[in-house]
């Protein structure tokens, strides 16, 4: 018999060995003995316990409703505001305070996300759900902002925090820290009862796995996922509470708790309750042994950051791999033809004469300027919202026809910037970016190599948690972007004789290279599309069973389109360089990447064309400014704007391009396809809907018996709470 | 006559459920093999076993003579391996032809027949009859016409044999007789058909060798004569009427 060594045992001695390394290496000299052992513990408790709550928010929101929240952190920042609001300001009690931040505000904002929103989401497109939720992140980040402006420092008091808290060996534990792990405890327990003892909540497990069979615990389908909602708002709210006096009430860090949320859910394999408490609390002791031990120096200064995004890394190596479901498939409600080549061809010229008009002054432009003349400013803006344009439609073919979500592609533009300074960029070469176009396209199939084999939400947050880590550690190491060089990182570059650089007598130059580069890569897509390696890309997103039982080898299909985004974000990360000509260490947050991927969604990930219209959304904000003056509204908008965003994928997942096209194309007269599919897909959905209400009535129209409810009690393995006598022959949810 | 295809007593376990248990099942080649059973019966669960997407807790498949149980789906379908899906799982945003088209172009990776994808595509639509519909999205076909573009899809990756998870459903009768005479001409091409299905007359008619399975269990093999002569059959779960009606 051969010896069969196990892959996972291999990963793990492999990731043991690392660790240990970076322990011995980084190893800051603090001596081992009790009293950095306890505080290293008291901290790291306490802090796992913050963590384990939202984690354990994330896990029960996920098990209940299917949607994975990333406003989920951003919500319980909003909350803890709400409960500065209060406390502080308004001076009520701490209790009263909690009791209507928690059991008002926080399921008011749960059944209202349910209502408007969520509800819709239940059937859509992975990146509809993720894109959505991300939109509500970055519109809780905006209100927060704007109601309590970050000009103003605020703090939240502790718990008790006139008492002095516990003596433990020679630490003290202060009162508020053993109230959080007291209350993470209890949220823990609680929750884990509330899931698998209640019958509300087994009633929320099942309306994941099926909402007629949840119909049939008589319990009203819509009410169950609104008390999700609310429940995972509460766990929010508690644990922005808890967290804030520790951090401080700043927007950003109290929103990036969802990135160390992610990690804890991804050990819990976004199911388990006790795994996502386990897992807040690894995370936790691992930053407070990173912090009392570690030491790591002014190169790495930022990698105890990084370290919830390596264990989430280190968690999906360790995930059993994803089955290939069958029976899940999203029926398309979608009528579309393929581009043909003199289509792509007119669109590509329509953008190149659209923003070349511009550029050149031929088309009237506002106030103050007259024909001829784009001031520089102008022009600069246009270049930068072009760049911007060509990150997004390195998407398109990853995540519109892939279907595998990325939010890295942002980090690896800016990565791909910091290598172009170092090889070419300096020097005004141009070879210099195809050699990083040729280190992105691996790089970009590192990142989602963990992820391959695991579901597609798993890939959303490996390279969410990259962009983290390339935000923190990687861009601002001083080998690669160093922070105390100034100046000009960027020389002009020469291509096909047009010089491209940020000087203002190049930029519109820049910007005609710019957008025939686009309208290029837009042509390109559109040709791509009509190949067979697009066809196999959708083909996979659409089916990955039946991709894999017709011989498609989903991993290297995988490989492939993560290549080809790699290359275009690198290319897009030069032309950002050359764009702005200096580099800083802040220009590549998470938060900055998020809203293009989002951009990109509401106009129709699918489509090349909705790049161009994401560029002109993005212009046409500040064009508004300049003609409207700074109306107040107009901000109020733009900060709404990924709410409204949001809302309108819910309603309208297909985006704003597919819509609009379809019905653009049934008015041509030689389009009697496009009128012939809209008709049959209209036919389509009607059939659909009458059964979705027939299935959503269910639990309130069909009376069932006692025996129907011990039958799904047996299904739902809950036989332990059967009490005949007790039984109501209508359920209920109570 | 030797099996193209085998199950030997293959055990599906999910938690304390077993959905197959010891199930061996012998496919061979022009002829269609009929696995019958009522709902939950382990019938899905065994095409999965055989195309690799669910790996069964014990037991194992062979192909040709080689076992194939711990390979990749793809690999198997590389080997002569297609099939249907009971709940259709169509590429709902390509069109009709490129769904065919796919399966067609990914057979160019391991058949160097130098074959045209193109010919075979049209050759695939004109078989099934859905020449007419090919440039539309398949997410917008009626169901009994997507299943027919699921059909086409299997075939254009020339399989030796062609698992069939309930064709009939969703089609109206004249199309059940279609899809009928369909598989007949499969098999006199010499392709292997196993057949899930829960339209006895449909079954009873084409099948001319059956399974039964009842809770994981085999619990009949033989002719549609025989099947339906088995007491153990009918008490499981035939019925007297659906016999009859099949006769």
């Amino acid at each position: 018999m051969r010896l069969k060594v196990s892959p996972r045992l291999i990963s793990a001695l492999v990731v043991a060995l690392i660790v240990l390394f970076l322990i011995t290496k980084n190893w800051g000299g603090a001596s081992v003995n009790a009293k950095t052992i306890s505080s290293f513990l008291v901290v790291g408790i306490a802090l796992g316990g913050i963590y384990a709550i939202t984690a354990g928010g994330l896990v029960v929101t996920y098990a209940t409703t299917g949607i994975f929240n990333f406003a989920h952190a951003a919500i319980g920042c909003f909350l803890a505001f709400c409960y500065w609001q209060l406390t502080v300001k308004q001076g009520l009690p701490t209790l009263v305070a909690i009791a209507i931040t928690l059991l008002v505000i926080a399921p008011a904002i749960g059944f209202l996300l349910d209502k408007v929103i969520m509800r819709r989401l239940r059937d859509a497109a992975l990146v509809v759900q993720l894109m959505v939720t991300v939109g509500l992140m970055l519109t809780f980040m905006g209100i927060t902002l704007t109601i309590w402006s970050p000009k103003t420092g605020r703090t939240l008091p502790q718990f008790f925090e006139s008492s002095k808290g516990v003596q433990l060996g020679d630490v003290t534990a202060t009162w508020h820290r053993i109230i959080t792990v007291v209350i993470a405890l209890l949220v823990a327990l609680g929750l884990r009862f509330l899931l698998y003892r209640t019958r509300l909540g087994i009633s929320m497990r099942a309306v994941v796995d099926s909402r007629s069979l949840a119909g049939l615990t008589g319990a009203k389908p819509s009410i169950i996922s609104g008390a999700s909602w609310a429940l995972g708002c509460m766990t929010a709210g508690l644990a922005g509470i808890l967290i804030a006096p520790e951090t401080g009430l700043v927007v950003d860090n109290l929103t990036l708790i969802i990135v160390v949320a992610s990690a804890a859910a991804a050990i819990a394999q976004l199911k388990s309750i006790p795994m996502a408490f386990i897992g807040g609390l690894i995370i936790g002791l691992a930053k407070s042994f990173s912090s009392v031990y570690l030491e790591w120096g002014t190169d790495w200064a930022y990698a105890d950051e990084a370290i919830p995004a390596a264990i989430l890394f280190i968690a999906l190596l360790f995930l059993p791999m994803a089955r290939l479901e069958t029976g899940k498939i999203r029926i398309t409600k979608r009528t579309e033809r393929l581009t043909k080549p003199w289509e792509a061809a007119l669109g590509a010229g329509v953008m190149i004469a659209l923003v070349g008009a511009w550029a050149n002054g031929w088309i009237p432009w506002i106030s103050g300027t007259t024909f001829g003349e784009r001031s520089a400013v102008w022009l600069g803006r246009g270049a930068g919202f072009m760049v911007i344009g060509l990150i997004m439609i390195s998407l398109i073919p990853l995540i519109g026809w892939a279907g595998q979500v990325s939010f890295a592609n942002f980090a690896i533009a800016g990565i791909g910037a910091v290598l172009f300074s170092h090889f070419g960029g300096q020097n005004g070469d141009a070879i210099g970016i195809v050699f990083v176009m040729l280190v992105c396209a691996p790089l970009g199939l590192m990142i989602a190599l963990p992820a391959l084999r695991l579901k597609g939400l798993y890939l959303a947050l490996a390279t969410m948690a990259f962009a983290e880590v390339a935000d923190k550690v990687i861009i601002r190491h001083p080998n690669m972007l160093d922070p105390s060089a100034t100046g000009v990182l960027f020389k002009p570059v020469n291509i096909f004789g047009i010089t491209i650089s940020s000087d203002p007598s190049d930029r519109r130059a820049f910007l005609m290279f710019l957008v025939v580069t686009f309208a290029l890569l837009f042509f390109m897509l559109e040709m791509l599309r009509r190949t067979r390696w697009a066809r196999r890309w959708i083909a996979m997103s659409d089916s990955p069973a039946a991709s894999a039982t017709i011989g498609v080898n989903l991993t290297t299909t995988k490989m492939m389109v993560f290549m080809l985004s790699g290359a275009m974000a690198g290319f897009a990360g030069c032309m950002f360089g050359l764009q702005r000509g200096a580099l800083s260490v802040d220009s590549f947050p998470l938060f900055a990447g998020l809203p293009l991927v989002l951009l990109l969604a509401v106009q129709g990930v699918r489509y090349p064309v909705a790049a161009f219209m994401g560029v002109i959304g993005l212009a046409s904000f500040p064009a508004l400014y300049e003609v409207l003056g700074k109306p107040s509204w107009l901000s109020a908008i733009e900060l709404i704007g990924p709410g409204i965003a949001a809302i309108a994928m819910a309603y309208r997942p297909e985006g704003a391009v597919f819509y609009s096209g379809r019905d653009l194309a049934g008015l041509l007269p030689w389009r009697k396809d496009a009128r012939l599919e809209k008709e049959l897909m209209v036919a389509k959905e009607r059939e659909q809907n009458i059964g979705k209400d027939e299935i959503n009535d269910m639990g309130l129209t069909r009376p069932f018996t006692p025996d129907k409810v011990a039958q799904l009690d047996r299904v739902l393995d809950i036989t332990d709470l059967v009490d005949e006598k007790k039984m109501v022959p209508t359920g209920g949810a109570s | 006559m030797s099996a193209i295809l085998e199950t030997r007593d293959v055990v599906v376990r999910f938690g304390v459920l077993n959905a197959v248990s010891h199930a061996s099942i012998e496919v061979v080649e022009g002829r269609v093999t009929g696995l019958i059973g009522p709902n939950g019966a382990g019938k899905t669960t065994c095409f999965n076993v055989i195309t690799g997407l669910q790996e069964p807790t014990s037991g194992k498949v062979f192909f040709e003579g080689k076992d194939i149980t711990n390979k990749n789906p793809y690999k198997r379908a590389r080997m002569g391996i297609a099939r249907t899906f009971q709940k259709l799982e169509v590429f709902g945003s390509l069109s009709a032809r490129e769904n065919i088209l796919v399966a067609a172009e990914q057979r160019k990776t391991w058949d160097r027949s130098g074959f045209d994808p193109n010919k075979v595509c049209d050759e695939m639509l004109a078989k099934v009859g859905l020449t007419d519909v090919s440039e539309f999205m398949v997410g917008t076909l009626p169901t009994g016409t997507a299943r027919l573009v699921e059909l086409a899809r299997a075939l254009a990756s020339n399989p030796r044999v062609l698992l069939l998870d309930e064709p009939s459903s969703g089609l109206n009768e004249e199309e059940t007789e279609e899809m009928a005479s369909l598989l007949r001409k499969f098999v006199d091409d010499g392709l292997a058909v196993l057949l899930v299905e829960h339209d006895m007359s449909f079954v009873m008619g084409t099948c001319e060798y059956i399974h039964v399975l009842d809770f994981g269990t085999i619990i009949a093999t033989g002719t549609p004569a025989e099947v339906q002569a088995n007491a153990q059959v009918q008490a499981a779960y035939l019925g007297t009427e659906t016999v009859e009606e099949a006769s």
